[in-house]
Parts: C-alpha cells; structure tokens; sequence
C-alpha cells in the first residue's frame, strides 16, 4: 500500500482554479500591462527616492561622521534644522565641514554626499580639496563640478534641483490628500444624504468652481503673512476639491441603491458607517483618477506660483523658484531647461498614471476585454 | 426650456452673490491696503485727515459687510466703482484690457480647432499604426508640457539668442509712428510667442479629445451599417461617426468661454501682455479692491454662462436631450 497522500495526484488533473482576484489585484494585473504607465510609475517611485535620499545626493554635510569620539548624521539638517547637532554649531564649524572635521579632529572620518554642493550658498575656493569656488553672475554654464550650470549667486543648481524635488512631490501628495479628503466627505454627505445637504454642497462646490483657480489661491495666499510651503499646500488643497467631490458624489447616488447597502441598512449599520466602510471602498477607484491628475495640476500650480514670485519663501529651493530666477535673466538658459525639464516630466509622469488608472479602473474597458 | 433657464440663471445669481461675498471678505482681509503704497512713499507728506478721507472714500473705515453691501448697490446700477490704483472706472479698465487678451484667446482657439480636428480625425483613422502612435505620444506630452516654461524657451530661443521675434509686451516703442500696415504686422509679431503658448497645450487635449470620442463612435452599429452599405471610408469618418463627436465638442465650447477672458495669468506675466490676467495680478498686488472685485464678477458671470450655454447647447445638438 502506498502511503504517499493521493492529495497531489487530484489537484494535478483538477483545471486550476484561479483563485478570485480581488477588485484592487485586477486593477494592477491591467495597469500593469501599460507599458508607458508602469514607466511613469517607476519614475515617480525614483523621484521619491530622490526626495528621500536628497542629502546623501547633493550636499555639503557628510552623510556619517565620526567626531571626537562620537558618531552623527549632519546631513540630517537638510531635513530639519535641528537635527544637526548643535556640536558642530558650538566648535564653530560654520557650515563648512570638510576642513573643520580634518583640523579639530585629526582623527575624525566621514563618508560625503555623492556631490559636493549646497542648495543654499556658494561653495567657495578650497572648502572641497583642491576644487575652484562656484562661478556667480551669468558665467555658471554647466561643467563637471556643477552639473547643471549655477545661479548668479553662484549656488549650484543641481543641487537645489535634488532637494527641490521633496517639494514638488510633497505639494502633490500633501495638497492632494487634503483636496481628496474634504472632496471624498463633501461628494459623501452630497451623494449619500441627498435632499437639502446635497442642495448645500453642490452650491459649495459650484461656488469654488466658478472662481478661476489662480485667483482663488493668490487671494487667499495674500493673506497669509509669512505664506511657507505648508500654507500654499493647504490653499491649494482648499481649492481644488470641487472635481473630486462631483465625482464622488456621483458614485454615492450610484451606489446608494446598490444591494449591498440596502442590506447593510436592513441590519442596522448607521449612517456614517454605511458612507465610508461600505460604500468609499467601491467608489475610491474612480475618486483616485481626478485625485492623480490633481497631482500633476499641484506640481503645475505650485511651480507657477513660486514662479511668479508667490510661492516658497526663497530659502527654499524648488523648482518654480529657479525658473523664476531663470527669467530674470534669460541668458542662464540652464536655470530654465533643467528644472523646466524636471517640472515638465513629473507632470507627465502624473498624467500617464493617472490615464492608466483611468483605463485599468474604467468598467467598459473591463467587459470588453474580458 | 424657458422654465429650465430662468431657474438656472436664478441659482447662477446666487451662486454669483456667494462668490462675491467670499471674495470680498478674502480681500478685505489680506494684509495692507491700497494705501499702504502710497504711504510708504517717503517722498510724499500725507497728513492724517487726508488718510481718513481717503479711507472714506474708499469704505476702508467700514467693515467689510458694509462696505460689500454698498458695492452690491452699486452694482446693481450697474457702476463697477473706480479703480483706486489708475483712478479710472473699472469697467472702461476691463474695457481697455479685454481687447488684448481676446486677440490671444480667440486667435488661439480658432487656431487650436482648425489643427485639431484634422489631427484627432487623422489619429483615428490610422488607430494603432506607429505614425498614429507616435502622434499621439508627442501631443500628449505636449499635453503635459507646462507653458510658462515652453514661453520661456521660446523667449530664449526666439528673442535673447536670435533675434528674430520681439520679446515681451504688444507694441513696439515706435508703434504711434507706424503707419497701419506696420502696426499690424508689429502686433503680430508680438503675438506669435503667447499665441503658440496658448495654443499648443489646448491643440493636443481637443485632438485627444476628438480622437477617444471618435473611437467611441466608430464602434457603434450606424457605422458597421454604413460601411456594409459600401460608403467610402472618408464619408464615414467625416460624415457619420464625426458629426455625431460633435456634441461634447460642442459642450466644451461653452465650457472655455471663461478661459477666453480670463487669459492665462501667468503668460500675460511673462510676456507682459496688457490684458485681464495682467491686470489681475497688478490689482492684487496693489489692493486695488474695485478692480479685483470686477475682475472676479467677470471670470464667474462668464463661468456661469458657459455652463449654461453648454447645457443648452447640448440639448439644441442632440434631440435625445431635454430639460422640460
């Protein structure tokens, strides 16, 4: 007698039953098929990682050290001041690492960013071995030290590129996840209630429509004081809920009579359980598309902003600002092409994600396919 | 049809009463006033009873409600009030402004429809080859391609490095002394840079849009019918499946109408373009509440009306539709 489990022997001849894929697998299996989406979608993954790593790319403080005794992460300080170890401040290194570590602490290592330049200020003659001082006024054209040309300050633009670029993804998520929260509970109480609270919200979400964008955002940024990146993240989320919230309202009234609900109501579930556990899951693949190209519109307004001069305070760096410094003067093409360019691809990277969702979401494009 | 309309421009006045309450209030409220400029200026003593009644006659020394509800009074007799920074009524302002902004809006809506139905009709009809393809791939990243960066190299390109196109603004400085054919053709020059700005993002979303609602359409029955019946292939395309893309191509029509006038703030910026966007951004930047206040008006009635009149437009092309 065989004692080996005749289990393997039926699956084997049992047609294999795919297991159901859940909506949000499916969702992936046809997005994943677009090639160009799938691109865009590792690009942006790389533009975060960029974000992330920014002070280990392009920078003046090394990224570990080792001082008199002790280990520190100066780079830190690219992120949030104080971070950097006040040691540094009080052995009066005066942001200038390199030549400080070697002469108060002999002994003293450090592993440096991948290229030697701040976002902030001008690297000047002999801070990094042997290397020239940053050129200013217009003769920065692109070389080896300075990948992409400097400003007229004489700060290195690559730099600031590679930090800018925590901005501009930022403003996309920050901005856009406020938008889609006030636009997913607005187009819920719309859709779901009905009656005068969708009277309500529709006139809220006419009024916001109907006042062009840009003079909604620079009114409300004129009022602020000291507007920082935070404030502009949220006017920008302030204003740009309207189109999520018709769409989602639309899937609420869609939904509202689906059976699913009808039961869940029969049993008792309230109000506000049945509009966000119930219903928000199905109706969040088409709330995401707007909310995506919501992104790019962000990263688009945000650059435009800082453009025109309304945007980050200076100190920051991000991409609208050196265009705007660009634009001064136009001879420094560099500071035009190059965050021209960044701006220009996290777009369309935004675009193509948000179009391939739109596609992998879209329930026509499934039924004819399948 | 009538009742449909009259309600909707009822809710339109209020929505308009809503939006003009918080605009003010938005203003009213942003650090500075539109005398702070001119208090600033050391050059000039203003005593303090000139302030006041300044302020007076600006309603600076009411709240903002009172002040709000004496401009709506004004409105509804039809007075916009004076701009406080140019000391010209705000409608002959918006007057003066509107003209330059509708060459570049008009010249580039004309222009985007002309390419973009050939090109979107052209797309579909060679769907899936690598020429559509390739078409498709660079007017998309057209699409995506944000324009004040496009206006800057254009600037760069066309101006600082060759110098083959006049940089910024409409007229040449010697312009009064042209005769007319010069003028035309100076303000044509001037015009070529926004216009191409203005229109190569809006071409490629018309063609996209064309070409994925003529795909649509090509897949329904009347299209089969008409090409087992042996019609030629460019009388099917133009003929049937095109006429019947109209519709949201007409809607869209209405739906730009606000884009018209309300320019491109930040293109009439960089070009230093005398129109609406431009004087937008100079009013806000001088607290010229007037003029903000008109521009608003203008930007939403017109916003309004374009939801309106795509609404009933759609119900004029398509018999399938209708309100009552």
């Amino acid at each position: 007698m065989s004692t080996s489990p005749p289990a393997p022997h039926i699956a084997e001849t049992i047609p294999d039953a795919a297991p159901a894929r859940g909506y949000w697998s499916e969702v992936w299996l046809r997005f994943r098929r677009r090639r160009l989406a799938m691109l865009a979608l590792v690009y942006i993954i790389f533009l975060g990682l960029v974000a992330l790593f920014a002070p280990a790319i392009a920078g003046t403080k090394p990224v570990v050290c080792k001082y008199k005794g002790e280990i520190y992460f100066p780079a830190l300080g690219y992120f949030k001041r104080e971070w950097e170890n006040p040691v540094f401040y009080r052995d009066r290194f005066r942001r200038e690492y390199p030549n400080n570590l070697q002469e108060k602490d002999p002994e003293s290592w450090a592993i440096w960013p991948l290229v030697y330049q701040d976002p902030y200020r001008r690297v000047r003659e002999g801070e990094w071995q042997d290397r020239p001082g940053n050129p200013s006024g217009n003769q920065g054209n692109p070389n080896e030290i300075n990948l992409f040309g400097t400003d007229s300050y004489g700060v290195d633009v690559f730099a600031q590129m590679v930090h800018g670029t925590t901005i501009a993804l930022l403003v996309g998520f920050v901005s856009m996840g406020i938008a889609g929260t006030i636009g997913i509970i607005v187009g819920a109480l719309a859709g779901y209630l009905g009656g005068w609270v969708d009277i309500v919200c529709s006139r809220a979400i006419e009024v916001v429509l109907c006042v062009p964008a840009l003079v909604l955002i620079l009114a409300i940024i004129a009022i602020i004081e000291k507007p920082t990146i935070w404030h502009m993240m949220a006017v920008l989320g302030c204003t740009r809920w309207p189109d999520i919230a018709r769409l989602a309202r639309a899937e609420f009234i869609r939904l509202r009579s689906a059976d699913f609900v009808t039961a869940a109501r029969a049993i008792g579930v309230g109000r506000v359980r049945i509009m966000f556990r119930y219903i928000l899951p199905n109706a969040l693949a088409p709330v995401l598309v707007p909310i995506t190209f919501g992104i790019a519109g962000a990263i688009l307004i945000e650059s435009g902003l800082s453009f025109l001069g309304f945007g980050a305070p200076p100190p920051n760096p991000s991409w609208g600002t050196l265009l705007n410094s660009g634009r001064a003067n136009l001879q420094l093409w560099w500071l035009i092409v190059f965050p021209g360019a960044a701006i220009f691809l996290a777009v369309l990277a935004y675009n193509l994600v948000g179009e391939g969702l739109q596609e992998a979401t879209d329930p026509r494009l499934r039924s004819a396919e399948s | 049809m009538l009742s449909y309309i009259v309600r909707r421009v009822l809710i339109g006045l209020m929505t308009l009463f809503f939006i003009t309450c918080i605009v003010y209030a938005l203003i009213r409220s942003m650090p500075g006033s539109p005398l702070t400029l001119e208090l600033m200026d050391p050059s000039r003593k203003i005593d303090p009873e000139d302030i006041k009644r300044m302020e007076a006659i600006f309603g600076l020394d009411k709240p903002w409600y009172q002040a709000y509800g004496i401009w709506l009074a004004n409105l509804v007799q039809l007075d916009m009030g004076r701009s406080l920074l140019q000391k010209q009524p705000v409608s002959w302002l918006i007057g003066q402004r509107i003209g330059p902004t509708l060459l570049l809006s008009l010249t580039s809506l004309f222009l985007a429809y002309l390419l973009s139905i050939p090109m979107g009709l052209y797309a579909s009809v060679r769907a899936g080859k690598t020429d559509e393809r390739v078409m498709s791939t660079l007017l998309y990243m057209l699409y995506s391609f944000p324009a004040f960066v496009a206006a800057l190299l254009l600037q760069i390109v066309f101006a600082v490095q060759h110098d083959w196109l006049p940089l910024l603004g409409m007229y040449d400085e010697q312009h009064e002394t042209f005769t007319f054919g010069e003028k035309v053709r100076d303000v044509f020059l001037h015009s070529i840079m926004p216009v191409t700005c203005y229109t190569y993002a809006s071409l490629a979303y018309y063609s996209r849009f064309i070409r994925s609602n003529m795909m649509e359409v090509v897949q329904q029955d009347y299209i089969r019918t008409a090409r087992a019946k042996g019609v030629s292939e460019v009388k099917v395309i133009v003929h049937h499946a095109f006429r019947n893309t109209l519709i949201p191509l007409v809607t869209m029509i209405g739906l730009t109408l606000p884009t018209l006038l309300s320019g491109s703030i930040i293109l009439e910026q960089i070009f230093s373009w005398p129109g609406m966007g431009r004087l937008f951004f100079e009013s806000i930047t001088a607290r010229d509440y007037p003029t903000i206040m008109g521009l608003v008006l203008v930007f939403s009635v017109l916003t309004l009306l374009g939801q309106l009149l795509a609404d009933i437009l759609y119900a004029v092309v398509d018999p399938r539709v209708s309100y009552s």
